[in-house]
């Protein structure tokens, strides 16, 4: 699988660490906190992941991936998503 | 050496990363430098300075002429723009060049060396032989340079000569 890198352009899946889900929002208090650190979807389908570029430009970016074809739709850096 | 290949270690540079701080721009790091920092895995070089694009904000800024305070001088001159730390020690350049540069760098690297996906004044942070490294290529030649940490530069020279073996020029 080749992931593509708003930066650096295609480059081959060895380059990223998988973080997982992008969606999950960090509660501003105890709510909703468990949920935030262990519960997750098992989307089949598109869903929006965080990657980071560790043996390239280290940054952390968001992959939007069909995770039934693996098709990639397209990424974004992830601090564009957070600001 | 065979024939289409020089392999050789650049001797003397100074060579420190520049890190653009949170609220500043590229423009202030070009206008600081007097050589305009690329927006992307490029390199541009001015007044005996070579910024070399590693990430977005990220350079390595390298001389070849380098004084004894040159990365002092450097971060002097992008106060409050950009962060500088002295690589000097930390790494070392091969210079690849030669009809045969691309092939054999391209039995180690798993990008698109070719052009135009990649040719003079292009920059790729990646991965050769598990050892991260920092290419950008230099002239048609082709001319590449290789920067890597020093500590791997004995295993990245033992890859060198096992995988340039068979070239055929």
């Amino acid at each position: 699988m080749r992931i593509p890198c708003p930066y650096c352009g295609e480059r081959d899946v060895q380059e990223f660490v998988y973080r997982g889900d992008a969606s999950p929002v960090r509660p501003l208090g105890e709510d909703g906190f468990y949920e935030y650190v262990y519960l997750r979807r098992n989307s089949a389908g598109v869903m929006r992941e965080h990657w980071y570029h560790a043996q390239g430009c280290r940054n952390w970016i968001e992959v939007q991936r069909n995770t039934q074809t693996h098709e990639i739709l397209g990424s974004v850096f992830a601090r564009r998503v957070a600001l | 050496m065979a024939k289409g290949l020089e392999i050789s270690e650049c001797q003397r540079f100074g060579l420190a990363t520049v890190m653009l701080r949170k609220n500043a721009n590229h423009a202030a790091v070009g206008a600081a430098l007097q050589v305009a920092a690329p927006a992307d895995p490029t390199w541009v070089a001015s007044n005996e300075l070579t910024m070399i694009g590693t990430g977005p904000g990220m350079w390595l800024a390298l001389t070849e002429t380098p004084s004894q305070h040159w990365s002092a001088t450097l971060a002097e001159r992008l106060a409050g723009v950009a962060s500088v730390s002295d690589q000097s020690g930390g790494y070392v350049i091969f210079r690849i060049a030669g009809s045969s540069a691309r092939t054999l760098l391209q039995r180690g690297a798993f990008i698109d060396l070719t052009p135009p996906a990649f040719g003079a004044g292009s920059v790729a942070t990646t991965v050769i032989a598990h050892i991260g490294v920092i290419i950008w290529q230099i002239d048609d030649v082709p001319t590449f340079h290789v920067a890597l940490f020093r500590s791997f530069a004995g295993s990245f020279r033992e890859w060198l000569d096992t995988a340039s073996v068979n070239l055929t020029f």
